[in-house]
């Protein structure tokens, strides 16, 4: 997928514009973290289980040799042909080799944001395949030539209206209304259902590989993820080779966080185990299945200082939680993965000079870390990704020599309250007449938007010295 | 193919050697222990003491709809009934399940085609392996005795499960799942269902029946405590 991240803060803008975008996603930024957080009350010991599992994450990736082998071995005894990739095109060209081996022409598949990240879709269209997303979510955004705006409800950016228009554009069924969110749904169905019964080559992700049996763990509520896997002749199954957890307990205590902190369920409609292609006695299922291991650059986030962030469930809580994503929506952060796990995955998975833009993307406010069932510590990853952003001199020469008259500055403890108790006499000074100002040197990002107060009286450690500060009132 | 197959045996060996490189390289025998040594995961808590009423609550809550029967006679006729209510007819697919075949069919005046349910069946029936009560889930093995299909393309789903058959978590379940594939081998497919098919992908509102069933009824047969159902409905507030 073509990146556009260095221009988040164009793309930011451009969002905050459209009023109807940004209320929805308010919405959403106040609905979201209600329905999490209910759930996870309601099952108590959350913080337990969050622990638990952050314990056995770590534990299959420190062993990730031992475990990657073991999965390997029991998923060619299951019957699956297994291949690795070492990055995006290699994966394509694999996806299309099978899809030609078996002649196919039409796809079904299922949500994966894997196959997002390698750009599978137009890959395989090129080589003139016709290939539908069948996640409604997915179809949706596939059919307005748009990319996912959330990494659980890519579509949520559009209103229905919108999609009823598209509809009416997309389809060929002559005059009708649609008039209810449920009438889209079941048109929608109609149409994926012909696809999925003529597709000869279904492609899922996975939201776990079980080293124990070989098995793969898919999680949806609509089954189209398993309608891919059950009706056409050949499975491909595309994922990474992070995904690997050492048994199936593993994956459901996993599957207890995920859909808890993506949509407040306790259990989704979905959760299905596949081994591999049918059995003898078995009168359905696919006659091939393939399973396809990306890497793409994981391996080197495994053996560098982020190696955390292969822990990553994928939920999506960080960006409900986010104020910025919330704020600015998906499509601003310029590629496959948004809100703050994408802020620290896209310089990881592209490169930072391509992604300057997304660490910065950060209050600090700390709320994802606080929500994030993999207990990732992201605000302190994308402070050290800012941090390498300055190493690197990837940021602008202005602000890293600020920075560093500013890091020295604070070194020395009495000069900084000398200068800083010099600055807000004469501040205090200069705005006594209109408790404000509207323009200041050096804060002109600040007051472009809204006046800076004047200061009312001395600095925090003059007042707190004289015994005035508010804890001694 | 050849220049695909060469590409992925050589990317195999440099990203197995990266793994090699950054992984700690334990034996497996320490490994397993330290995995042993993580203790296991707590469940979601029981909304009720008793089995069959946590279960029956967590289908309820699944927006899932339930029935019980003390025996195969009322089960078949429950079953029928909701055929009846839903299509006026007595037309359902159900898998080549022997406990299916069983079924005295006869008292409800329905007979199940055995087989895979194909586009344009309306109703299946499946005979599920396990129920599971932390999560109002199912679990179905795909194979002659309930193709995939079943579980998947209909409008509506009617599951019947024993309440021998029911286990407290998901830990519980695998320990069974565990004992039947060492019996039977592994299945293709284990599915754990939860509700009908459902999507919230347009405004975030919900709707039942995206691409699978619609309707989704469990019939929980056997040792059901008379109350099990009523007190699960009052415990959803329902």
């Amino acid at each position: 997928m073509e990146q556009h991240s260095q221009t988040f803060i164009d793309n930011a803008s451009e969002a905050l514009g459209d009023t109807a975008k940004v209320q929805r996603r308010d919405l959403l930024g106040a609905f979201m973290p209600l329905v999490r957080d209910a759930a996870v009350e309601k099952f108590g010991k959350f913080e337990a289980l969050r622990q638990h599992v952050k314990r056995i994450r770590q534990h299959s990736i420190d062993n990730l040799d031992h475990y990657l082998a073991r999965f390997e071995e029991e998923a060619l005894h299951n019957g699956n042909q297994l291949h690795f990739a070492a990055d995006g095109d290699e994966l394509n060209s694999i996806v299309l080799d099978i899809c030609q081996q078996h002649g196919a022409r039409r796809v079904a598949k299922g949500k994966s944001m894997v196959t997002e990240e390698t750009g599978l879709n137009d890959f395989l269209q090129r080589a003139n395949l016709d290939v539908k997303e069948t996640d409604l979510g997915e179809y949706i955004i596939q059919q307005a030539g748009e990319t996912p705006s959330h990494i659980v409800g890519p579509a949520l950016h559009k209103s229905q209206a919108e999609i009823r228009e598209l509809f009416l554009e997309k389809h060929d069924l002559g005059q009708r209304d649609l008039p209810e969110i449920s009438d889209l749904v079941k048109e929608a169905r109609v149409i994926l259902r012909e696809h999925f019964l003529q597709a000869e080559v279904g492609i899922i992700g996975s939201n776990a590989l079980i080293a124990e049996n070989g098995y793969s763990m898919l999680v949806t509520n609509e089954g189209n993820g398993d309608l891919c896997a059950n009706l056409p002749k050949v499975l491909v199954i595309c994922t990474t080779v992070d995904r690997i957890l050492p048994r199936a307990e593993d994956a459901t205590a996993m599957l207890r966080l995920l859909v808890r902190s993506a949509t407040g369920q306790p259990q989704t409609c979905y959760t299905s185990f596949y081994s591999g292609p049918r059995r003898e006695q078995d009168i359905d299922g696919p006659l091939e299945t393939h399973i396809v291991l990306l890497d793409n650059k994981r391996t080197e986030i495994m053996d560098g200082n982020y190696r955390e962030m292969l822990e990553c469930i994928r939920c999506g809580a960080c960006l409900n939680h986010c104020p910025i994503y919330t704020g600015v929506g998906g499509h601003a952060y310029g590629w496959v993965y948004p809100g703050p796990m994408g802020s620290v995955l896209t310089p990881l998975l592209t490169s930072l000079e391509q992604s300057t833009a997304l660490p910065n993307a950060c209050t600090s406010c700390g709320r994802c870390a606080e929500v994030c069932p993999a207990a990732i510590p992201l605000p302190d990853l994308l402070r050290d990704l800012r941090h390498d952003e300055s190493r690197q001199q990837l940021t602008p020469v202005r602000w890293r020599k600020g920075l560093r008259l500013h890091a020295w500055l604070a070194r020395q403890p009495r000069l900084y309250h000398f200068i800083t108790g010099i600055g807000i006499t004469i501040m205090q000074r200069l705005g006594r007449k209109k408790g404000g100002f509207r323009r200041l040197p050096l804060a002109s990002g600040w007051t472009s938007q809204r006046d800076l107060p004047s200061p009312q009286g001395k600095t925090f450690m003059q007042q707190y010295r004289n015994g005035s500060g508010p804890g001694n009132e | 193919m050849a220049r695909g197959r060469a590409m992925s045996n050589t990317a195999r060996s440099q990203i197995l050697a990266r793994i090699r490189h950054a992984s700690r390289r334990a034996n497996a025998a320490d490994i397993e222990q330290e995995l042993s040594a993580l203790g296991t995961a707590p469940a979601a808590p029981m909304p009720s003491a008793d089995l069959c009423t946590a279960f029956l609550a967590n289908v309820l809550a699944n927006q899932g709809t339930a029935a019980c029967a003390q025996n195969r006679s009322q089960a078949v006729k429950a079953v029928a009934a909701y055929v009846y209510e839903h299509y006026r007819s007595q037309r359902l697919v159900a898998g080549h399940d022997p406990r299916l075949a069983a079924m005295p069919w006869r008292d409800a005046g329905v007979l199940p085609r055995f087989g895979a349910a194909e586009d344009g069946d309306v109703v299946a029936l499946s005979f599920a392996r396990l129920g599971i009560a932390e999560t109002g889930a199912i679990v179905t093995f795909t194979g002659r005795a309930n193709p995939a299909a079943n579980n998947l393309m209909p409008e509506r789903h009617i599951v019947l499960i024993d309440s021998a058959d029911l286990v407290m978590d998901m830990e519980a379940a695998w320990r069974r799942i565990g004992a039947e594939v060492e019996a039977a081998g592994r299945p293709r497919g284990i599915n754990f269902i939860a509700g009908p098919s459902s999507t919230a992908d347009i405004e975030a509102q919900l709707v039942h029946g995206a691409h699978g069933p619609t309707g989704w009824h469990v019939i929980l047969t056997g040792a059901v405590p008379d109350t099990a159902l009523s007190e699960a409905r009052s415990l959803i507030g329902q």
